[in-house]
């Protein structure tokens, strides 16, 4: 948090194709690097998605409440976009690698979609993604006593088809009101 | 680091979600009689979640008497290892989700546990919770009231 805190604010972007609850990152960059392999086997990397857009979300399966909320939301979305998704990825990454598996984490996230993608890693694995897409997640609580809550990024991560790292939404924004402005970036 | 920046830029832009929201509720400024509870929730539902893992329980506890209470305690029985309140804030772009020990309920009014702010947390759940199991908790008040919640599992 402390690196955040140094970094200046720079100046938002209206909204390109008037998103109405995406905030448009100006002058987007390529997303970082973002590949794991999945408890199936299957290699999810950002790299070969060009030509979709691809939602992040790091989070974890213990969270009851925002997380849970946001990946209902996905779900929400996809259902509202229909046959609209064959370019559209779905990624939650758990940041708490001492309680969800790859298998628990990959369960964890087809609850919500069968098509979403739950991935997770080793500590030295999400110690180096966070580093690269400038986030923390972190316990709060006592983790030795298995009964901890992990501080973790607010917001939905949108890459565009281009690759760069595009929109972010808060989370609460429904999922009908998430179709929309996804349907202006497909 | 231009990433970063605009990362963080775009973070700050955003709105910050209030803590434990506050609704007003239309209730009946009468107080209820004394063998009444002026205190009842309502609109209760759970998440579902797998055995083992976590749930949270939502509701609108609405207090229609004329004097405040406070909700001190949840528990449940036989459903999860622990059962606590908790509220989620967000905070320089960040999620935080803290154990609340004393939540005020105003007079003749309510107060709205929902998703991104406050909830009963459900941890360790003992069974799974499927779409259209029913769950129950009791809350605790300083009065010495109690109410029992009972919520249908459903997805928000």
């Amino acid at each position: 948090m402390k690196k955040l805190a140094i970094i200046a604010c720079l100046v938002l972007a209206g909204c390109s194709g008037q998103l109405e609850r995406g905030v448009v990152i100006e002058d987007a960059e390529p997303a970082p690097a973002l590949s794991f392999t999945a408890a199936d086997g299957q290699r999810f990397d950002l790299a070969a998605e060009k030509g979709n857009v691809v939602l992040v979300y790091f989070g974890y399966t213990h969270c009851p409440d925002v997380c849970p909320t946001t990946l209902s939301d996905w779900a929400r979305a996809k259902r509202a976009l229909g046959a609209d998704t064959t370019r559209l990825r779905f990624v939650f990454i758990s940041m708490d690698p001492d309680r969800d598996t790859p298998t628990l984490t990959q369960a964890y996230a087809k609850q919500f979609d069968p098509s979403f993608v739950g991935v997770t890693g080793t500590d030295a694995e999400l110690d180096a993604l966070k580093k690269r897409w400038s986030i923390a997640a972190y316990p709060e609580g006592d983790p030795r006593s298995g009964i901890y809550t992990v501080a973790h990024p607010a917001h939905t991560f949108v890459v565009d088809r281009q690759g760069r790292l595009r929109v972010l939404f808060e989370p609460g924004v429904r999922g009908e009101e998430l179709a929309k402005d996804l349907r202006k970036l497909l | 680091m231009k990433n970063s920046r605009r990362i963080f830029a775009s973070c700050c832009k955003l709105s910050v979600l209030a803590l434990a929201a506050l609704v007003g509720a239309a209730c009946s400024p009468q107080e209820a009689s004394p063998d009444v509870s002026p205190l009842e929730a309502r609109s209760a539902w759970a998440r579902p979640a797998d055995s083992g893992a976590t749930s949270a329980v939502y509701f609108v506890l609405g207090n229609a008497g004329q004097s405040s209470d406070t909700l001190t305690s949840v528990e449940s029985s036989g459903l999860a290892a622990t059962t606590e309140m908790h509220v989620s804030t967000q905070r320089g772009g960040m999620m935080h989700m803290s154990e609340v020990t004393s939540l005020p309920v105003p007079a003749d009014d309510s107060v709205a546990f929902r998703p991104l702010g406050a909830h009963v947390m459900l941890t360790g759940l003992q069974r799974q919770l499927s779409v259209g199991d029913t769950v129950s908790v009791t809350l605790r008040f300083v009065s010495g009231r109690t109410v029992e919640v009972r919520a249908g599992v459903r997805q928000p």
